[in-house]
């Protein structure tokens, strides 16, 4: 008998807790702490605790799959491969430059990120490569970058426990994030002072010293209030205004008209005024906020208020400060960082850059590189037959995630060709010609780098199922069908040293540093660099070096509640459960905590509607209907509605609206208008 | 012939091991011995992972592997005990040995009680322990009050209440660890209030206190707690693995003092931890709301071993899932554990949220042990009146 512990980083979420696998004659058996981790010290949520139990489930993809007369065929590598090769190339020489786009998931690893950008951009000379985190944090990167020149978080999780002050908002942190959480309860249990904006009472909202609870998408008024009486009351921070920011007086201007907004955000001026008090008063106080800000048609502006408000009182550049968005998926920071981009190359890299341009032609021994911008996640969907005619899609499940999943199904099947690689057939995967069977994190070596921007290994512990090889290894194979150069790739590790190679931020990071267990924090550029923990210290990262305030009005959301549809519904994450479900519904622990899903409804609107706990209920929006199970609790105000989105049998995004931010193309996932019904019992 | 109870120094025989092991390598002799000569198919101890802070259980199986396994890691808070159950199949297949401390001891014996370990196919090693450290926050801790980078110690020990690192320049600086503790460092909260220093529920307890004059630091101490312990000792020395002597009155007498003044301290910090009336009440309440129901606490203990388990089951639902935060999960597993909590604190490790969970099950059987006593009082008394 033979067992082993291999240290490796937890697939869920984007804090990146440390973990143990535990491997017993080449099979898994279970996950144990690592405590030596400095993320979360062994300690690990349900999630991370049964990562283990589905790699190893009997639904996993296993072979290459090619559709014929509408059922999927096994066949072997070289069959899918060359069929994929042949077809890419014909599709995309017969409809121009961007009729093949690629869509990149943020759960697969760096080095697959960037295989995959390279290989659009190199092989395609496209720029048709988007990742998921446009529909979770777009929003912070567009916002931050604006306001502060870098669109990742600017401290890390720990930093937390330096804080005097924590203001969150639009964030459920013990349910989505439990270990970022447990940084922000030992603050608090240390005296700091936890300010929770949500509209629903949350469990997070729970642990708060003081709770605001805000009408669903009125952030910015909620915002722009606090910043109009910390300016009021004399409590901003004019040293830091005059020496570090500038757009100042344009801020101030815009604010003046948000003394009163009550009738907006449903937060009694008092509360505003107390809340602004505590977070500017403090000596040190840091945002921590989520979805719930970026996931509207708003969010960049959210995400720029929320800047606004740190600089406006001097939250920025050291310790037990900063604004953190907590990212969503494991490797979300790492994907936008890596290029996966329609814009942008590796390190925020901008493509219409001329010397950029040239700076990669000559790296990866190409020409003619584009400069503009490439379509988005959700825009190559609606692009679906137009311009794009064929799509390669790496562990993304769009009918589940992406809104409107009627208009997804019926976009992606107007595609002449499309490639799917994933680890479990998903409700996406059945619209695809070809399927090619993905390894899974436990199967495979790489790095993902967290919400922090720490980047950390995560290694192979037992072999993929069947036929099935990691993600890396099918780009490199499929490179090599097509011919490219720049892909002469045996390991993950070539891939991050051909990365770092044309990536500032990440140049000072190797494998071999990043065998300790800190790992390595992005900026690092050199080999000597220690990273960087806490960023803007001394100059933000715009050209000008300044931080930039932006006067921004309160707008409402794309669709409002009227008669026909008269709730507003917001959707989110359970604590048990991970996005689509594939993954957490194959796990037993999990799925006996959460079998299904439910719709969350206030004690008033279930009266009126005579809804029982548990009854089985109709939602519709303008876009279809989906029935889940009623939960009533007092924790939800009247006339909004809470969904999550990982049950395919209530389907959230069914209901979801496509409406877009302009600004980072984020879909409004958190806000739309329903209507609310007693369904039979039975599904019909 | 050995016999329970008795004491001794033991050093390697083999000189390289000697110079390699911790006090004389006498352990890692024991363990080769055990090893090569096939008492035991493999051997379950801690080997050094990332560096002095990182503990990896880790089964061995070739003796000629045998020094990769570490001497005690006082910052890597790892007990076997957990993992004999839960991957190795509770020993039930195949001979072990198995190297652990105190409460791992005590928790392989609650174990064994539960059938769900082999005490046949085992043999148990113990090693003396003083309290073990959270790798993280030591590093802090020897930031901050050592004034060095954690990353240059080489080595940490606690000698006469001091806890001692070496640089790997050779520097040695300690503190009391009475004073680290006051100040919110130190030991983990269930290493203070430990009870079990020496394993005497193992076959043989080693360890380096007592070992004083011309031995110290060049052999190990050894009592010998069952007569398969004495069977293994002598058997080994006959086999020349190992080199014995008696130990100096005075040492026995030292190591004596160590451990009275040890078990004195967890009784203190036990009164200072445990709660009662209200207050406890309120304050456990208090701290369940925080609870994710992760399940990191139940799968950490080494004395869960239902297979099962009431807070998983489906059928029947003991516990309401999906719903949180809820007490109910651990007043369940107070419950159920009844006196079995051995305060090994692997569930306040584990735990995400922050509740000090070892205290709560440390004092809630501590309680219940009371309680048996209590009735094996009634029941005797009984039996003496109807005679």
């Amino acid at each position: 008998m033979e067992i082993k512990f291999v240290p490796t980083t937890c697939p869920y979420c984007g804090v990146g807790c440390g973990l143990n696998l535990v491997v017993r004659d080449g099979e898994l058996v279970g996950v144990e702490p690592w405590k030596r981790t400095p993320v979360n010290e062994g300690k690990l949520c349900p999630k991370g605790l049964s990562c283990w139990e589905f790699v190893h489930d009997e639904n996993r993809l296993t072979n290459p799959l090619i559709k014929k007369d509408g059922a999927f065929v096994k066949a072997t590598w070289d069959e899918a491969l060359d069929l994929v090769a042949s077809r890419l190339k014909t599709i995309h020489e017969a409809n121009g430059q961007n009729s093949v786009a690629f869509q990149v998931s943020c759960r697969t690893t760096n080095e697959e990120c960037y295989e995959m950008q390279k290989l659009a951009r190199v092989g395609f000379k496209t720029n048709y490569v988007d990742n998921c985190a446009r529909i979770c944090h777009g929003p912070s990167v567009a916002g931050l970058s604006l306001s502060f020149g870098s669109g990742a978080a600017t401290n890390g999780f720990a930093d937390a426990l330096n804080a005097d002050c924590i203001f969150m908002i639009g964030s459920n942190a013990l349910e989505a994030h439990p270990l970022a959480a447990r940084r922000i309860i030992q603050a608090k249990e240390k005296g700091a002072h936890l300010i929770v904006c949500d509209p629903r009472y949350s469990m997070t909202a729970k642990q708060a010293d003081t709770y605001v609870r805000y009408k669903p998408s009125s952030q910015i008024a909620l915002l722009n209030s606090m910043m109009y009486w910390i300016i009021a009351q004399d409590l901003h921070d004019r040293d830091f205004i005059a020496n570090r920011t500038k757009g100042f007086e344009d801020l101030k201007a815009t604010v003046q008209k948000y003394a009163d907004v009550k009738a907006r955000t449903g937060v009694p001026t008092e509360l505003v005024k107390e809340v602004a008090r505590k977070y500017a008063t403090a000596k040190n106080a840091v945002i921590i906020y989520c979805l719930g800000i970026t996931e509207q048609t708003t969010g960049t502006h959210n995400v720029m208020s929320l800047g606004n408000l740190a600089m406006l009182t001097g939250n920025i550049g050291r310790p037990g400060v900063g604004v953190n968005p907590l990212r969503g998926q494991n490797n979300v920071q790492g994907a936008c960082d890596m290029g996966a981009y329609p814009n942008m190359y590796s390190g925020y890299q901008k493509c219409e850059v001329p010397q950029n341009r040239e700076k990669m032609e000559k790296a990866w021994g190409v020409e003619g590189l584009p400069a503009e911008y490439g379509l988005t996640l959700t825009e190559q969907i609606d692009a679906c037959g137009d311009e794009i005619k064929a799509m390669v899609i790496m562990g993304e499940n769009p009918m589940m995630s992406f809104p409107d999943s009627n208009h997804v199904r019926r976009q992606l099947e107007k595609l002449d060709f499309l490639v799917m690689l994933d680890i479990f057939p998903t409700e996406t995967t059945k619209l695809a010609d070809i399927v090619l069977p993905g390894a899974c994190f436990a199967e495979k070596d790489g790095t993902f780098t967290s919400g922090e921007r720490r980047v950390q290994r995560i290694r192979k512990a037992v072999n993929p199922p069947g036929e099935a090889k990691a993600d890396s290894e099918i780009l490199t194979d499929l490179a090599h069908k097509l011919g490219l150069d720049g892909f002469e790739f045996t390991s993950v590790e070539d891939v991050f040293d051909d990365m770092r190679k044309v990536t500032p931020s990440y140049a000072g990071i190797s494998y071999e540093r990043l065998e300790q267990p800190e790992a390595l924090i992005w900026p690092c550029p050199t080999v000597e660099h220690p990273g960087t923990p806490i960023l803007h210290t001394e100059r933000f990262a715009l050209p000008d070096g300044l931080g930039h305030f932006f006067g921004i009005e309160d707008r409402l959301p794309a669709e409002l509640p009227d008669a026909e549809y008269p709730f507003e519904l917001m959707t989110g994450r359970v604590l048990f459960h991970y996005h689509t479900g594939t993954m957490t519904r194959r796990s037993p622990t999990l799925d006996r905590e959460v079998p299904t899903g439910y719709v969350e409804i206030s004690v008033e609107d279930a009266k009126e509607h005579g809804i029982q706990q548990g009854d089985r209920v109709r939602l519709r929006s303008r876009r279809g209907e989906a029935e889940t199970l009623a939960r009533v609790t007092s924790d939800m105000p009247k006339g909004v509605l809470y969904m999550s989105f990982h049950f395919s049998e209530g389907p959230a995004n069914m209901l979801t609206n496509t409406a877009l931010d302009p600004m980072s193309k984020m879909p409004e996932l958190k806000y739309c208008a329903v209507a609310l019904e007693k369904a039979a019992l039975e599904k019909a | 012939m050995v016999k329970v109870g008795d004491m001794f120094y033991a050093q390697a025989a083999d000189i390289a091991i000697q110079q390699k092991g911790e006090c004389g390598g006498a352990v890692t002799a024991t363990l080769k011995y055990l090893l090569e000569n096939k008492v035991v198919e493999g051997v379950l101890a801690m080997k050094r992972g990332a560096d002095i802070y990182d503990g990896v259980p880790t089964l061995i199986t070739d003796p000629a592997r045998i020094t990769e396994l570490s001497g005690s890691l006082h910052c890597a808070p790892v007990i076997q005990s957990n993992v004999l159950f839960k991957y190795l199949y509770g020993a039930q297949d195949m001979k072990l040995a198995v190297v652990g401390v105190g409460c791992d001891a005590l928790a392989m014996q609650v174990q064994i009680r539960k059938e769900a370990l082999s005490a046949n196919n085992l043999v148990r090693i113990g090693l003396n322990c003083g309290g073990t450290f959270p790798p993280m926050q030591a590093q802090e801790m020897i930031q901050k009050f050592y004034e060095t980078d954690p990353m240059d110690v080489v080595k940490c020990e606690i000698v006469k209440g001091n806890f001692i690192i070496e640089t790997k320049d050779h520097e040695r600086k300690e503190f009391k660890i009475d004073d680290l503790e006051e100040q919110g460092y130190g030991r983990r909260a269930n290493c203070r209030r430990c009870e079990e220093k020496i394993p005497r529920t193992m076959d043989l307890a080693f360890g380096n206190w007592g070992v004083i004059g011309p031995d110290a630091g060049k052999a190990a101490f050894v009592e010998v707690c069952s007569t398969a312990g004495a069977q293994l000792l002598e058997d080994a020395v006959k086999a020349g693995a190992l080199r014995t002597k008696d130990p100096t009155p005075k040492g026995v007498e030292v190591r004596a003092n160590i451990e009275k003044k040890m078990l004195k301290l967890g009784v203190k910090w036990q009164a200072r931890d445990f709660l009662s009336g209200k207050e406890r009440e309120e304050f456990w309440l208090e701290q369940f709301a925080k609870c994710i129901k992760c399940g990191g606490c139940w799968k950490a203990c080494p004395v869960c071993t239902c297979d099962d388990c009431k807070l998983e089951s489906r059928e029947p639902r003991w516990v309401e899932s999906g719903m949180l935060p809820s007490p109910k999960p651990q007043y369940t597993r107070a419950a159920h554990m009844a006196a079995d909590c051995v305060d090994c604190g692997q569930c306040e490790d584990a735990c995400p949220v922050e509740i000090p969970l070892s205290s709560f099950f440390h004092q809630s059987t501590k309680n219940t042990a009371k309680l048996l006593a209590r009735f094996d009082e009634i029941t005797a008394s009984r039996q003496r009146t109807s005679i």
